[in-house]
C-alpha cells in the first residue's frame, strides 16, 4: 500500500502522554489572518502621520564630502530632512542587551544614517518627513551629496589581504588570545577553538581530505518588508509601531541609538510577515523616531523591496575550507576548519557560531577551527536561520560525503559511526548533554525515501544525497502574565513575536499545565509596556523559552488558586491535590473554571507570571535526504523528493514543527540552488528585486516529508528544543551529495547555480 | 575547587594550562581569583571583575551568561564561551 | 510630484494625434505589466498613458482572406491559447504566450506590448520572428509595415518614431507540413525572465526540411534572427545530426553578456541546448505530435 507521505511520521524516545501537547488544535490566529483582520505594521495610521522615505547611496565605497539638504527643505510639504547629525554622539559606548551586546555603538549608529563615509550601496545617508510619501520621494532628489567615490572591497579574500583598502580607519583586529592588533585593517575579529591535538591525530590518518568552498550572500526573503510608525510625545515619551522580531531588543536599540531613557519608550509589536533573522535590529525605528522628534507628528516609513535586499542584514558570503583525516574503517581522527565571514560594512558576521558548529554532528577528539570577521563594502550582514552553521555544515557534509565515496562506506553508517552523543565534546563548550543525531539517523535510514532506491529514467541523471546539521538553540529571557478570568478563561500575555504560531504553541504548555483546554486560553504578544522583559523571537528560543515561562506561570497560578481555595474551604494548602484540571481536598472538588467562580465572589483574581532566563537550551540535530535530478545540459537541478528529519525534543505542536522543517527546506533549497547577491565590480547590488533574487516558487519545490524525532531536552519541563533554525542546515549539503551522486562533479560555491553547476559539468568533461 | 577551562588561545596566560583549579562559591569570587592568579587572563576572559562582555559562562552544561552570583560546587566545571545569537 | 496624464483614444488617428503632440513623452499603454512598473521603479518617466484598449484595430485577432492572421498589438495572451485556430497555426507563440508571467499577467500582458518594450529577452518577439511576423505601424506620416526581426534596435528600443504606434502583427499562413516551438531556459520553474529563449519553425516534406526560421532571446542587445542556422537545414533530413548544425551555428551567432540573470558561457551553450530542443519540438509538431521538452 502507498505511504501518503502528506502526513508527517513522529518516532518518540520517551513514554510521556499529554493531553494538550502534541495535540493539533486550531491555531488562535488563524482566522484573523486568513481573513486579513490582523494587524501588521503598515496597518498602523495615525491622525497627522508624515511620511518618511530613505535617500541611500549609489556607491559602494565612499567619503562623503558635503550634503546639502537646503533644496529638499524647501520643498512644499517636507517637513523634516535628517542626516547623521540628528543622532547623539555614541562616543565610545557600546551596545546594550539583544542579539549582539558588547559591539561599538557608533558602528549600530553610522549604519542607521552614515557618518562621515559610504560602506555599501544602498547605506541610508539621509530621511525626509513628509506630508505624502510621494512628496518625501520627490525630496528626495533634492538633496544634493558630494561623494569622493573609492575603491570598493567585496569579497573577504580580498579584504584580507595586506594591501587591501582598509574600510574602517580605526578598525583593530580583537585577536582570539584577548589581544587588538596595532594596525588597522578589515578583520574586526579573530577567533581559534581546538581540542586535543590536531597534528597527533591528522597523523593516525589514513586518508585525509582537503576542500575550499565559497558563498554568495543571501538574504532571508521576508516576505513583509520592513516599516515602523513612530510618534514623539511632547513629553518625551516615544510610542513605535513595527516590524520586528523582538520589541524588547528594539526599545533597547532606541534607548542606545537616541540615548532616550528606556522608560520613556514603548514598542508595539505588530504581526510580522517573516524575520528568520533579518529582523531582529532596527533601521527604520530610529529615523521614524527623529523625524517625529522635530516634526511634533507620526512618522510612518516603509522599506521596498529594493531597499530590504540592498539595506537590510543579509546572512554572509564568505570562505571556508574543511580538512577531515580518517583511518581506512571510517573513524575521524582529527579536524581542521578555516572560516571567513563577511561582516558587511561594519563588524560582527556569524562566523563564531559557524565555527562552532562545522563539526558538531561528530565526535572529535582532536579538532581547530580558525575563524574571522572581516569587513567588505556590503550590507552589514545579520542571522539567518541557525547563523553561520550552513555554510560551515555546507562544507564538513561535502566532505564528510566525500570521504564515505572514497572508503566505499555507506554515509549513514559512517555517520552513525562517527556521530555525538551525550558526555561527548562540543568544541570550547561543555560535553553534550541528551542529543539526538543517532536517533535522527535512524530515523532518516529507516525513512520510506532512504528504503526506496531512487528511480532511473533513460538518459537521466539522477542522485541521492545525505547530510547532517546542527544548531545550538539559545536561552535569552522571556516573560508571561496570565490572568485568570472569571469564567475560568486565561488571558495570556507574552512578548514574543508570534512566526510561527508560537502564540498557540506557548498556550498549549499553559494549558497543560494548569489542565484546562488550550481553547480557554487567549494567548496576546503584548507591547514592552504590558509584559515583563522578552528578548528577541530567534535562536528557536520562543517554544522553549517562553513555553517555559508560560509554564512557570501556570504553576504560580496554580498556587495562587489552592491559596485562595485553601481559604474558601477552610483546609490546609498542601491538602489540596490538583489532577486533570480539578482541584480536590476534603470532599470538596472545584475545576479551573468552578475555582475561578468561587474565587471571584471572594475577590480574587490570580495572575500568574513569570520571567525566566533557561541555561540549558539543548541543540538540535537534523539529518535530510534530497533526490534530485540534473539535466547535464543546462545544468538545471530539480528536487525530485526530499524528507526532513529532525530531534524537536517534544512537539508541542507538531504541525507547526512540520511547518519550520519544510520552510527550512524551503529556504536551504534556495540558498542552494539560486539564491544569491550578484554585484558588479564596483559594487553595485544588481539583482534587488525578488524577480533576480531567485526564491524557489512553489513549482520548484515537492512536497517535504516530514519525520519528527523526539529525543526531550532534558532541560526544559516537557523537553522542548527549538525548531525554527536547524532545518535550514542540511539542505545544501544534502543537495550537493545528491549532485555529486547523479553527476560525479563536486560543487564548492553556494548557490550550486545551474551556471556553476553547467560550467562544473563541461569541466569536468 | 571549580575546575575553569581556558580557551586555547588563552593559555599563554596559564603557561599552557588547559584546565586550572580555583577555589570559589559562585562564578564572581572564581572570577575573582583567576584574575587575580593569572594577571595575563585580565581583560580577556575577565574585565573589571565582570565577565567580559560578549562571553557567557557555562556552569556545569548551565548556561549561566554573565550572572556571577551563579553559585558553584566543589567539582563544577566552568566554560567561557562567546555569546551567541541566532536567527 | 509628477502629474500624469491618461488618454483613452477609440480610433488610431486620434492615437497617433496624442502621440505626435506629447512625443516621448507618451507611451502606448496595453496590460501595462511593464510600463507601469517600470514607471513606478522610476526606470521609465512617462507623463501621458495612451490606452490601446478602446482602439478595435488593436484589439482585433481575426484570419484574412488571404488565410495570414491580423493580431491586434493590444490583444492579451490568454486570447492567443484560448483561440483554437490561432493555437493550431502559430504554437510557438502560444508557447510563449502561456508562459509570460502568471495566469493572472497573461490576462492582462499583449504579444504587442512585448514588442515594443523591446527587452532582448522578450518571450513572444523569437516566436514571431520565425513565424515570419510583420508590424503594421500607423503615424503621422501614415503606415509603414516592418519585419519583427528588424523592429527592435537596442534593449527597450525599437524602429517607432515619435507619434509611431503599433497596430497590429500580421503573421503569414503557416504552409502544410510545417509546425514551430518556442522555449526558454529559466533557473527556476516560473516567475522567471529567459536566460535565453529560442524558437523554431520547421516546414517539412516528408522526412526533408524545406524551410527552417530560428530566433534566439536573451543573446545580443536584441532578438536574434539567426537566418543561417535556418537556412543551412533546408534540404537536410529533420534528425539529430541536422539539428546539431543549426545549433552550433546558433551557438556561434549569439553573443550574449554576463549580468544577474546569466554568464557568457552559459548562454552560449544554452543557444546550443535550446535550439536543438526548439527544432525538436517543432519537428514533432509538423509531425502532428506535441514537443517533449519542458521549457
Amino acid at each position: 500500500m502507498a505511504v501518503d507521505t502528506r502526513v508527517g511520521q513522529t518516532i518518540k524516545h520517551h513514554d510521556e502522554e499529554y493531553k494538550v501537547i502534541g495535540t493539533r488544535p486550531i491555531r488562535h490566529d488563524g482566522l484573523e489572518k486568513v481573513t486579513g483582520e490582523a494587524r501588521y505594521g503598515s496597518d498602523i495610521n495615525l491622525p497627522g502621520q508624515l511620511h518618511g522615505k530613505v535617500l541611500r547611496s549609489p556607491h559602494a565605497h565612499a567619503r562623503i564630502v558635503s550634503i546639502d539638504t537646503s533644496g529638499a527643505e524647501a520643498l512644499d510639504g517636507v517637513r523634516a530632512v535628517i542626516t547623521s547629525a540628528a543622532f547623539p554622539d555614541p562616543g565610545d559606548k557600546l551596545t546594550g542587551g539583544g542579539e549582539a551586546p558588547g559591539l561599538p555603538l557608533k558602528f549600530k549608529s553610522a549604519n542607521m544614517l552614515a557618518r562621515g563615509k559610504v560602506h555599501y550601496h544602498g547605506h541610508a545617508i539621509a530621511a525626509v518627513a513628509a506630508a505624502n510619501p510621494h512628496v518625501a520621494a520627490e525630496a528626495l532628489k533634492l538633496i544634493d551629496v558630494e561623494y569622493e567615490v573609492l575603491d570598493p572591497v567585496l569579497e573577504v579574500w580580498d579584504a584580507m589581504k595586506p594591501d587591501a583598502p582598509v574600510i574602517i580607519e580605526d578598525l583593530y583586529t580583537a585577536k582570539a588570545d584577548g589581544t587588538t592588533a596595532e594596525e588597522a585593517s578589515n578583520v574586526a575579529a579573530e577567533m581559534l577553538y581546538e581540542v586535543g591535538d590536531v597534528d597527533a591525530g591528522f597523523a593516525e590518518a589514513d586518508l585525509v581530505v582537503d576542500r575550499e568552498f565559497t558563498f554568495g550572500v543571501v538574504h532571508q526573503g521576508y516576505i513583509e518588508t520592513h516599516n515602523a510608525t513612530a510618534h514623539w510625545l511632547k513629553d518625551g515619551h516615544l510610542h513605535v509601531w513595527c516590524s520586528s522580531q523582538g520589541a524588547f531588543t528594539i526599545r533597547q536599540e532606541l534607548a542606545d541609538l537616541l540615548d532616550h531613557p528606556i522608560t520613556k519608550i514603548h514598542v508595539v509589536p505588530m504581526e510580522i510577515g517573516g524575520g528568520f533573522g533579518g529582523k531582529t535590529t532596527a533601521y527604520l525605528e530610529p529615523l521614524a523616531a527623529l523625524l517625529s522628534r522635530q516634526t511634533g507628528h507620526p512618522v510612518k516609513m516603509a522599506m521596498d523591496r529594493a531597499d530590504v535586499l540592498k539595506a537590510t542584514g543579509p546572512t554572509p558570503g564568505g570562505y571556508v575550507r574543511v580538512k577531515l583525516g580518517v583511518t581506512n574503517d571510517g573513524m575521524i581522527t582529527a579536524g581542521y576548519a578555516n572560516l571567513a565571514f563577511d561582516a558587511g560594512g561594519y563588524p560582527g558576521s556569524v562566523v563564531g557560531a559557524g565555527c562552532r558548529c562545522v563539526f558538531a554532528p561528530y565526535n572529535m577528539p582532536n579538532a581547530k577551527v580558525e575563524g574571522f570577521d572581516v569587513v567588505v563594502n556590503k550590507p552589514k550582514t545579520h542571522a539567518y536561520r541557525a547563523p553561520g552553521a550552513t555554510h560551515a555544515e555546507f562544507a564538513s557534509e561535502t566532505v564528510v560525503d566525500e570521504i564515505c565515496r572514497t572508503l566505499d562506506i555507506d554515509p549513514v553508517e559512517f555517520r552513525l559511526k562517527n556521530s555525538a552523543k551525550e558526555g561527548d565534546w562540543q568544541l570550547a563548550m561543555p560535553p553534550y548533554p541528551r542529543i539526538g543525531h543517532i536517533e535522527c539517523m535512524e530515523a532518516a535510514r529507516d525513512s520510506a525515501q532512504w528504503q526506496t532506491p531512487l528511480e532511473t529514467a533513460p538518459g537521466k541523471k539522477r542522485g541521492r544525497g545525505i547530510a547532517s546539521g546542527f544548531w545550538f538553540n539559545i536561552g535569552f529571557t522571556s516573560s508571561v502574565t496570565a490572568k485568570l478570568n472569571s469564567d475560568g478563561s486565561v488571558t495570556l500575555l507574552e512578548g514574543s513575536t508570534d512566526i510561527g504560531g508560537t502564540r498557540t504553541s506557548i498556550a498549549m504548555q499553559f494549558a497543560e499545565t494548569l489542565g484546562i483546554s488550550v481553547e480557554d486560553v487567549d494567548p496576546i504578544v503584548a507591547d514592552t509596556d504590558s509584559v515583563g522583559q522578552t528578548d528577541v523571537t530567534g535562536g528557536s528560543r520562543v517554544t522553549f523559552a517562553t513555553g517555559l515561562a508560560a509554564h512557570n506561570a501556570a504553576n504560580d497560578m496554580k498556587d495562587q488558586i489552592v491559596e485562595g481555595l485553601a481559604d474558601l474551604w477552610d483546609v490546609a494548602a498542601d491538602s489540596i491535590t490538583h489532577a486533570d484540571g480539578t482541584f480536590s481536598a476534603n470532599g470538596n472538588s472545584a475545576t479551573v473554571g468552578e475555582a475561578a467562580g468561587l474565587l471571584e465572589e471572594e475577590g480574587v483574581f490570580p495572575i500568574g507570571k513569570n520571567t525566566v532566563t533557561p541555561t540549558r537550551e539543548g541543540g538540535a540535530f537534523a539529518v535530510h535526504i534530497a533526490d534530485v535530478e540534473v539535466d547535464d545540459e543546462t545544468g538545471k537541478v530539480e528536487v525530485l523528493r526530499y524528507t526532513a528529519v529532525q530531534d524537536a525534543g517534544v512537539a508541542i505542536y507538531p504541525p507547526y514543527v512540520e511547518g519550520q522543517m519544510q520552510g527550512g527546506v524551503v529556504q536551504g533549497v534556495g540558498w542552494a540552488l539560486n539564491e544569491e547577491y550578484v554585484y558588479d565590480d564596483d559594487g553595485h547590488l544588481l539583482n534587488a528585486s525578488l524577480l533576480d533574487y531567485r526564491m524557489p516558487t512553489a513549482l520548484d519545490v515537492p512536497n517535504i516529508e516530514t519525520i519528527i524525532v523526539e529525543v526531550p531536552n532534558p532541560g526544559h519541563p516537557y523537553g522542548v528544543r527549538g525548531v525554527g533554525e536547524v532545518p535550514i542546515v542540511p539542505p545544501p549539503a544534502a543537495m550537493a551529495n545528491a549532485i555529486h551522486d547523479a553527476t560525479g562533479v563536486r560543487m564548492s560555491h553556494l548557490p550550486m547555480s545551474p551556471a556553476r553547476v553547467q560550467a562544473a559539468l563541461a569541466a569536468e568533461a | 575547587m571549580a575546575t575553569v577551562h581556558i580557551p586555547t588561545p588563552m593559555r599563554e596566560a596559564t603557561d599552557g594550562a588547559a584546565r586550572v583549579e580555583i577555589e570559589g562559591a559562585t562564578v564572581r569570587e572564581v572570577v575573582e581569583r583567576l584574575e587575580a592568579s593569572f594577571p595575563g587572563l585580565g581583560g580577556r576572559l575577565v574585565e573589571d571583575g565582570q565577565i567580559r562582555p560578549g562571553l557567557s559562562a557555562f556552569v556545569d552544561g548551565a548556561n549561566v551568561g554573565r550572572r556571577l552570583r551563579t553559585k558553584l560546587q566543589p567539582e563544577s566545571e566552568l566554560f567561557f564561551v562567546e555569546a551567541l545569537g541566532g536567527g | 510630484m509628477r502629474a500624469i496624464q491618461y488618454a483613452a483614444p477609440s480610433t488610431v488617428e486620434d492615437a497617433v494625434a496624442i502621440l505626435a503632440e506629447h512625443g516621448s513623452d507618451a507611451r502606448m499603454l496595453a496590460g501595462g505589466t511593464d510600463l507601469i512598473v517600470q514607471v513606478r521603479e522610476d526606470a521609465r518617466d512617462t507623463g501621458v498613458f495612451v490606452d490601446a484598449k478602446k482602439i478595435p484595430e488593436l484589439m482585433d485577432l481575426s484570419v484574412n482572406a488571404d488565410g495570414s492572421t491580423t493580431l491586434g498589438a493590444a490583444v492579451p495572451c490568454h486570447q492567443l491559447y484560448n483561440n483554437a485556430q490561432f493555437a493550431a497555426s502559430y504554437p510557438a507563440v502560444v508557447d510563449a504566450a502561456r508562459i509570460i508571467g502568471s495566469t493572472g499577467i497573461q490576462g492582462r500582458a499583449s504579444v504587442g506590448g512585448n514588442l515594443c518594450n523591446s527587452g532582448p529577452a522578450g518571450d513572444t518577439i523569437p516566436p514571431l520572428i520565425v513565424h515570419s511576423a510583420v508590424c503594421n505601424i500607423a503615424g503621422p506620416d501614415g503606415e509603414r509595415t516592418v519585419a519583427v526581426e528588424d523592429f527592435c534596435t537596442a534593449p527597450g528600443r525599437n524602429v517607432l518614431a515619435d507619434g509611431e504606434l503599433l497596430v497590429s502583427l500580421t503573421l503569414p499562413k503557416p504552409p502544410a507540413g510545417s509546425g514551430s516551438h518556442y522555449l526558454r531556459f529559466i533557473p527556476r520553474n516560473e516567475m522567471d525572465i529567459a536566460v535565453v529563449g529560442a524558437g523554431a519553425s520547421l516546414v517539412l516534406d516528408g522526412e526533408s526540411i524545406t524551410a527552417a526560421r530560428i530566433s534566439l532571446g536573451a543573446v545580443a542587445p536584441t532578438p536574434l534572427f539567426v537566418q543561417a542556422a535556418g537556412d543551412a537545414l533546408i534540404g537536410l533530413t529533420a534528425n539529430e545530426d541536422s539539428f546539431a548544425v543549426a545549433a552550433d551555428i546558433a551557438r556561434d551567432a549569439a553573443s550574449p553578456i554576463d549580468d544577474m540573470r546569466g554568464t557568457i558561457a552559459h548562454r552560449k551553450q544554452l543557444s546550443y541546448v535550446l535550439t536543438q530542443r526548439a527544432l525538436r519540438g517543432a519537428r514533432a509538431r509538423a509531425q502532428g505530435g506535441s514537443p517533449t521538452n519542458g521549457h
